[in-house]
């Protein structure tokens, strides 16, 4: 993603005005040269999609086969009810037109398929990769996929689970500017990959990490023992997911009693359901996330980020072998 | 539009609805047509449908609320476009409430969004009592002086000075920069009002007029030379018209000369618009973010189905991600949501002697102002025909115009002055009559 020697057209100028304001010409030039993949529209992914494509990235390819239900209205903004009512297009197809209205700039596009089939080269395509409702086995590979890749592409998953959610990011080896006070200095992150930080022991993570982080795990491993598309769960599953916690917390060292009841009942409950609020809090974060990378300004997120509607908090987690205890 | 049964897409917020927890107010009632409770009888007011405003309208939607209002005096412009999505470029020049209430309501089955065309103060405060619940998408301090001054005003205090529940009006407000916001919980009585925290804020950059004058440093300071003297020296008469292009690249030139002289480097016209306008940088996100931390609270404070922010939440995305819920404390003594400025007069002192107290008066030092009492008029500025109605209570007592009573509480509205800027005030106070007795109570009844 070089800064392009072309200038901003004046029609650019002035309608991105306002954010120019706050990153510069030169954020802007490589923003509009960057190719986003979304893979599952959720209502937390369309929100991410609506902001970025307001900033005004190169492309935004679309993958979602699925046809539109009234469940998946929820939380999605961007299909209207005539569309709904009147259709049998997939839900990427008519997200695809409402964002091209919302910035007719950005190329917009509609990929079908199955994103953990795709082979590498498809991914060459794109400097960075977002996806929602996947198992954590796929997210796995696909983030594999992407790391195998010459050229860096930046791996986000986001998901909502009703009123709490939780981002992952992967920059792989990450330099960028920092400005610290009138210095700028050259700042070095590296980030582990999902299956690595996932291979971290959790008595070896600090006491404070929260909570979620644990039982968003102990959630993935009951969805993969009983081979469940990812959110289909409800409370009646609360007694085969309290085994999976007993077991899972005693392979890592953790006390049970860490993981409440009530918590593990509020992720099973939520299933599918996403708080359209919560959805706009983490879409507006992981949008933040995605321009810092593709500018290369601004410290990124390390490398969990968790949003709890109950208190209105969000939290970031360093997961990777430098927060370690005992590192 | 074909009402098309879509039941499933409020799964979620029912489930938010009818599910007890540990983290819920004491008046929560969890029952399954909670939501439909919520769209039939709660009435939201949303004030400005800019960045906040678009973002607020969607999340309030979808969340299940089903009445509401939307103000906003401007029209839509192109660099608006970068974040107000309900916008489209064939939409500028329209009304921003006009465009966004239509907007939503195409998206959303059921609601029902009507739009204001106009200022926040043409508004009788009637219009605001309406409203359950008063959410903020505003970018001055002025305008969330004014409306904070007009909810609290409600308020009203029992003998002991508890607020009393029934005149409580909520408040939730945003406001954003770049990539810094906020989201703050007002429960007038309870938590702080925005005059009680009005101290957050940093002084407001005024550049002293020597520097401008004699000792210009910064490439700001050689354009506010241009716009604030220069202009009025060459143009003597005519007014600066700040969207004028003409008057812009003159003020930039001007400048840019100025700056030249003086060794000054950076003066660009993009940097002159953005100091003359004082123009705020904004982008999508964060306005998403913070807008849809306020909805979150709005659904909370009308269900009582979560514990709502309290009180005061900063999001930073610039230097990494951050996010931090402060609770801060009331001024119990605020001249806004305090139980009122208390003003101790002689009963003989007339209406007309007691606005005339009200200009010199520390706590209040209000110019021309309209008296109200219990909805009533008892004399107002403007217009004219109400001044003319109301005149005559100028010369009667206004022990006697309050109904002989020991105190009570009047609410005023004029103009008062904040470092050196002149804006519209509206406030409450607690008239208290000296050597009259508290009454019937007070009586010796032996």
């Amino acid at each position: 993603m070089e800064g392009g020697e072309e200038e901003l057209t004046a029609h650019e100028t002035a309608l991105y005005d306002r954010q120019i304001r706050v990153w510069g010409v030169d954020a802007q030039k490589r923003l509009s040269k960057a190719h986003v993949l979304v893979s599952g529209l959720t209502g937390a992914t369309v929100e991410f999609c609506k902001n970025i494509v307001l900033a005004g990235v190169g492309s935004l390819a679309l993958m979602d086969d699925r046809l539109v239900t009234e469940e998946v209205l929820g939380a999605n903004f961007l299909i209207s009810l005539d569309e709904y009512a009147n259709s049998n297009k997939t839900v990427a197809e008519l997200c695809s037109q409402s964002l091209r209205d919302f910035n007719p700039m950005v190329g917009v596009s509609v990929l079908s398929g199955e994103l953990s089939q795709m082979d590498g080269e498809f991914f060459d395509k794109f400097d960075v990769v977002v996806v929602c409702s996947f198992s954590f086995q796929n997210k796995i590979l696909i983030n594999e996929r992407c790391r195998k890749r010459q050229k860096r592409i930046a791996f986000y998953t986001i998901d909502c689970k009703d009123s709490c959610g939780e981002i992952f990011v992967d920059l792989q080896n990450y330099t960028y500017m920092q400005k610290k006070g009138d210095e700028t200095v050259e700042r070095q992150l590296s980030y582990p990959s999902l299956e690595e930080a996932n291979s971290i022991p959790w008595r070896d993570l600090p006491r404070k990490v929260t909570k979620l982080y644990f039982a968003m795990r102990v959630l993935d491993k009951f969805e993969l023992l009983e081979g469940r598309k990812p959110g289909e769960t409800s409370l009646a599953d609360f007694e085969s997911i309290s085994i999976v916690r007993k077991d899972v917390c005693e392979a890592q060292g953790l006390k049970e009693s860490h993981l409440a009841d009530s918590l593990l009942e509020r992720l099973l409950a939520a299933g599918k359901m996403e708080h359209p609020a919560v959805c706009a809090i983490l879409g507006g974060i992981l949008g933040q996330e995605v321009i810092k990378a593709i500018s290369g300004k601004g410290d990124p997120l390390k490398n969990f980020f968790y949003f709890d509607a109950a208190d209105g908090k969000g939290v970031i987690e360093d997961i990777s072998v430098h927060s370690t205890v005992t590192a | 539009m074909a009402e098309v049964a879509t039941e499933g897409r409020w799964k979620d917020v029912d489930r938010l609805l009818s599910r007890h927890g540990n983290l819920v107010s004491a008046e929560f009632d969890p029952r399954p047509n909670l939501r439909e409770d919520i769209g039939e009888y709660v009435k939201v007011l949303v004030v400005g449908a800019g960045g906040l405003g678009c973002e607020l309208l969607k999340d309030l939607a979808l969340s299940g609320f089903k009445n509401i209002d939307v103000i906003d005096m401007d029209t839509i412009e192109v660099s608006n476009l970068n974040r107000q999505f309900l916008f489209r470029l064939q939409d500028v020049g329209k009304s921003k409430a006009e465009v966004a209430a239509k907007r939503v309501m195409e998206r959303v089955s059921g609601v029902n969004i009507v739009p204001h065309f106009g200022r926040i103060e043409d508004k009788e405060l009637d219009f605001y009592s309406n409203f359950d619940i008063i959410v903020l998408g505003l970018d001055s301090i002025e305008a969330r002086s004014y409306i904070n001054s007009v909810a609290c005003g409600f308020l009203e205090y029992d003998a002991d000075d508890n607020a009393l529940l029934e005149t409580v009006k909520p408040m939730v407000d945003g406001g954003t920069e770049g990539f810094k916001g906020h989201a703050r919980v007002i429960m007038p009585g309870t938590t702080p009002c925005f005059e009680c925290n009005i101290w957050l804020f940093p002084p407001q950059v005024k550049f002293p007029l020597c520097t401008l004058a004699e000792t210009p440093r910064t490439p700001a300071h050689c354009i506010e030379y241009a716009h604030l003297i220069k202009w009025d020296e060459a143009h003597s008469g005519k007014a600066f018209d700040a969207d004028n292009p003409d008057h812009m690249l003159w003020v930039y030139k001007e400048a840019l000369k100025r700056a030249e002289l003086f060794g000054i480097s950076g003066v660009t016209y993009s940097l002159t618009q953005g100091v003359v306008k004082n123009i705020i940088p904004a982008i999508a996100s964060t306005n998403a973010i913070v807008s849809a931390a306020c909805a979150l609270e709005a659904l909370k404070i009308v269900s009582g189905c979560s514990k709502t922010l309290s009180n005061y939440m900063t999001y930073n995305g610039q230097e990494g991600t951050h996010i931090k819920v402060t609770d801060f404390f009331r001024e119990t003594d605020c001249l806004v949501c305090g139980p009122g400025t208390l003003i101790e007069i002689e009963p003989s002192v007339t209406l007309a002697e007691f606005i005339e107290k009200l200009e010199k008066h520390p706590d209040v030092l209000m110019s021309k102002a309209s008296v109200t009492h219990r909805g009533n008029n008892l004399y107002m500025q403007a217009p004219p025909v109400l001044e003319e109605m109301t005149r005559s209570n100028l010369n009667l007592a206004l022990y006697d115009l309050l109904g002989k009573v020991a105190k009570d509480t009047v609410h005023v509205s004029g103009m008062t002055e904040k470092n050196g800027k002149r804006s519209s005030s509206l406030r409450k106070l607690r008239v208290s009559f000296k050597g009259v007795s508290a009454g019937p109570t007070d009586m010796d009844t032996r």
